[in-house]
């Protein structure tokens, strides 16, 4: 008796093929292999990224004769040592991680109440305003709310002609390290507030009623429920907006008048305007090498369960 | 036959505009010293790339030179607006790589093209016909041959708005230092500019330079307390315009269009003098010969004293090339200098000299700007 076509319909046979067409290009056998080949376009990613650290590793130990402008033939570790003995480099250096030290806590001061009310308002309204308000500055470019900051606070700004209004004189708000601060906070606030709001969203609501019928006040409850639970948002934040901080080029060069430059200042300088391609790697390595130890010691400090990554919570 | 019927006639419109587009063609083959027959010419490639800076300079070089080149070949010019020192590993990378480079021609500062002729990536430009009209200002010294084509020369003058000056416009670098312009002066980034002026204003001598420049440094390490800004070209004019300033070391280019955007600015060359500089343009290697032989013409016609007269007028520069006719605000001006009693009070430092030691002069300078 002929099999009728509606009890094997046409797309069964098709996926039959595709299987055994499967099955041909990666055998059954092979099954236990599938998640290594899952993670070959990242290794491969990964990989691009290895060989440009090599590369700049090479360049690193090379010097420039100004002779020639050319790249030295023979290997020496000449640039790490100005690197680590000049003044112009360590003070970059110290001004680019006390920097971002500083702008990373009162990101993560502002981000925390941002990201409370916008996780536990019972208003839609209000949140879908905190939401508008926290996506909207992605939509602008950084440089562009630069020059934005520009407009509002340089001499002839909003701010000091509304200075003008009740009798003060113009004062210098740009150009020096705090604007580079307010800058930056201010454009590291969403990102910030994007970290934090999932780890709060994690936290029941139950916790803090339970606490609050139990006799908790809300600084208790803040401090024993809230802040503890919001430690993953709070490393992750926290990561996040001091490696983007410790690297920014944008901020320091426009709000910082040129005397308030970060190592990525120092690096453009080395690459584009001396052509010390040698010294620009060196630069670039070592900030590569302290990001990376920091972010490393911040895991140590509190595990990488912190960020919900598996492993031990601590 | 009357002599009207008889014209309308023989001159047709589409006959007259050939004869006209071919009369053209002929004067601006001939402006641009392009005597050969036009069978030996290599094929014209669609349009040649030359990267230049924006805002005014951009427009003096078109309407200087490339409409006319264009006028003249066909060849339509476009303007690549990289910044220079950002456009210059691109093409040493592409020169090493044996890729052709981004770029027909760049426009440069003599000292940055200085380097790119030490590092061996520029075409040989000697053989072009319009050198032979040009003024000693054209070639690169202390370089074999034109690796480079000095185009004009320009000085890093003192800008100022006179109403923060009541009594008088500035004679000196050290006025900079009055305690009233605290955090109201500007130089740039680098301090290019501003070293060899520092130099003497700190009681040292041009002839010192390279060995001892301590008082250029004690001199800078004075203007540090005095909070500079420090910026490129367009921050000058912003910072005027915005009234973030009162005075800056900048090139005179800089000064003149502030001034001619409304902005109450002037400018002096101060007593201890001020650095005179040079531009000029270059051919990066690995171009096809066709596009070579086409940017070379380019620099050629860049180098007539009509597509200098217009461009340099745009700009306010002294050009290379004798009897241009400076703009009528810049005659007498200081900033515009034409004989050897003007070059007396501006400052000249070799070409070689600059390239080998800029890197210290920038790290040195950052150093005090930084610290």
């Amino acid at each position: 008796m002929r099999p009728s076509r509606a009890a094997y319909p046409m797309r069964w046979r098709v996926m039959d093929s595709l299987e055994r067409i499967a099955g041909l290009l990666w055998p059954r056998s092979f099954s236990a292999g599938l998640p290594y080949l899952m993670l070959l376009p990242a290794l491969l990613l990964v990989g691009v990224l290895v060989w440009g650290l090599v590369e700049i590793g090479d360049s690193s130990l090379r010097t420039l004769d100004t002779s020639t402008f050319l790249m030295s033939e023979n290997y020496t570790l000449a640039n790490y040592q100005r690197a680590l003995n000049e003044r112009f480099f360590t003070t970059v250096a110290g001004r680019s991680l006390m920097g971002s030290l500083i702008v990373t806590v009162i990101t993560l001061v502002f981000a925390f109440p941002y990201s409370y009310l916008m996780v536990r308002t019972p208003s839609s309204a209000l949140r879908k305003f905190l939401l508008v308000a926290l996506f909207l500055p992605f939509f602008i470019g950084q440089v562009v709310r630069a020059y934005g900051w520009l407009i509002i606070l340089g001499n002839q700004g909003m701010v000091n002609e509304a200075l003008g209004l009740v009798g003060v004189s113009p004062i210098r708000l740009l150009y020096n390290y705090p604007a580079v601060l307010f800058g930056l906070v201010q454009y590291m606030l969403p990102f910030a507030v994007l970290m934090l709001a999932p780890a709060m969203t994690a936290i029941p609501a139950e916790l803090e009623s339970a606490a609050s019928s139990l006799g908790a006040n809300w600084i208790s409850t803040f401090r024993h429920i809230v802040l503890p639970l919001s430690k993953p948002g709070l490393v992750g934040a926290g990561l996040v907006v001091f490696t983007l901080s410790l690297t920014d080029f944008a901020i320091p060069a426009i709000l910082g008048g040129g005397s308030q430059d970060f190592i990525a200042n120092a690096i453009y300088d080395q690459f584009f305007r001396t052509s010390d391609q040698g010294m620009g790697a060196t630069l670039s390595l070592l900030l590569v090498a302290v990001g990376s130890i920091l972010v490393g010691l911040v895991f140590m400090v509190f595990g990488a369960g912190t960020l919900a990554m598996g492993g031990d919570r601590k | 036959m009357s002599n009207e019927k008889f014209l309308s006639a023989q001159i047709k419109r589409r006959t007259l505009l050939q004869s006209m587009a071919a009369v053209g063609a002929a004067a601006g083959a001939s402006t641009l010293g392009l005597n050969r027959a036009f069978a030996q010419e290599p094929e014209k490639p669609a349009e040649i790339i030359v990267r230049a800076w924006g805002g005014s300079w951009v427009d003096a070089l078109k309407a200087g030179v490339s409409d006319s080149f264009t006028k003249a070949t066909g060849i339509a010019v476009r303007h690549d607006l990289t910044e220079d020192n950002e456009i210059q590993p691109k093409v040493w990378a592409a020169v090493a790589q044996k890729r052709v480079p981004p770029i027909h021609i760049n426009w440069d500062t003599t000292t940055n093209a200085t380097k790119s002729a030490l590092r061996g990536v520029t075409e040989d430009l000697s053989d072009l016909p319009n050198l032979k009209n040009t003024t000693e200002l054209s070639k690169p010294v202390g370089l074999d041959g034109y690796p480079i084509v000095n185009t004009y020369g320009y000085v890093y003058v003192l800008a100022f708005r006179p109403e923060a000056f009541p009594n008088g416009a500035p004679k000196s670098w050290k006025d900079l230092l009055d305690p009233k312009l605290k955090g109201r002066i500007a130089l740039y980034n680098d301090g290019i500019g501003f070293h060899f002026p520092a130099q003497v204003a700190g009681g040292g001598k041009l002839e010192d330079i390279p060995g001892n420049m301590q008082p250029a440094w004690d001199f800078i390490t004075k203007i540090k307390a005095q909070q500079p800004l420090l910026g490129e070209d367009p921050d000058f004019t912003t910072w005027f315009q915005r009234g973030e300033i009162d005075a800056a070391c900048t090139i005179s280019t800089n000064a003149r269009e502030a001034k001619k955007n409304g902005i109450s600015i002037d400018w002096v060359v101060p007593e201890e003098g001020a650095k005179f500089d040079t531009d000029g343009l270059w051919i990066p290697k690995g171009l096809p010969e066709n596009e070579l032989y086409w940017a070379k013409q380019y620099i050629n016609h860049a180098l007539t004293k009509e597509a200098q007269q217009v461009w340099l007028d745009g700009l306010g520069l002294p050009g290379v090339v004798p009897g241009l006719t400076p703009p009528a605000d810049l005659v007498g001006d200081p900033s515009y200098p034409t004989t050897d009693e003007d070059f007396k009070h501006l400052i000249r430092i070799s070409t070689k000299v600059q390239v080998e030691n800029e890197s210290q002069w920038f790290a040195k300078f950052k150093e005090i700007m930084q610290g």
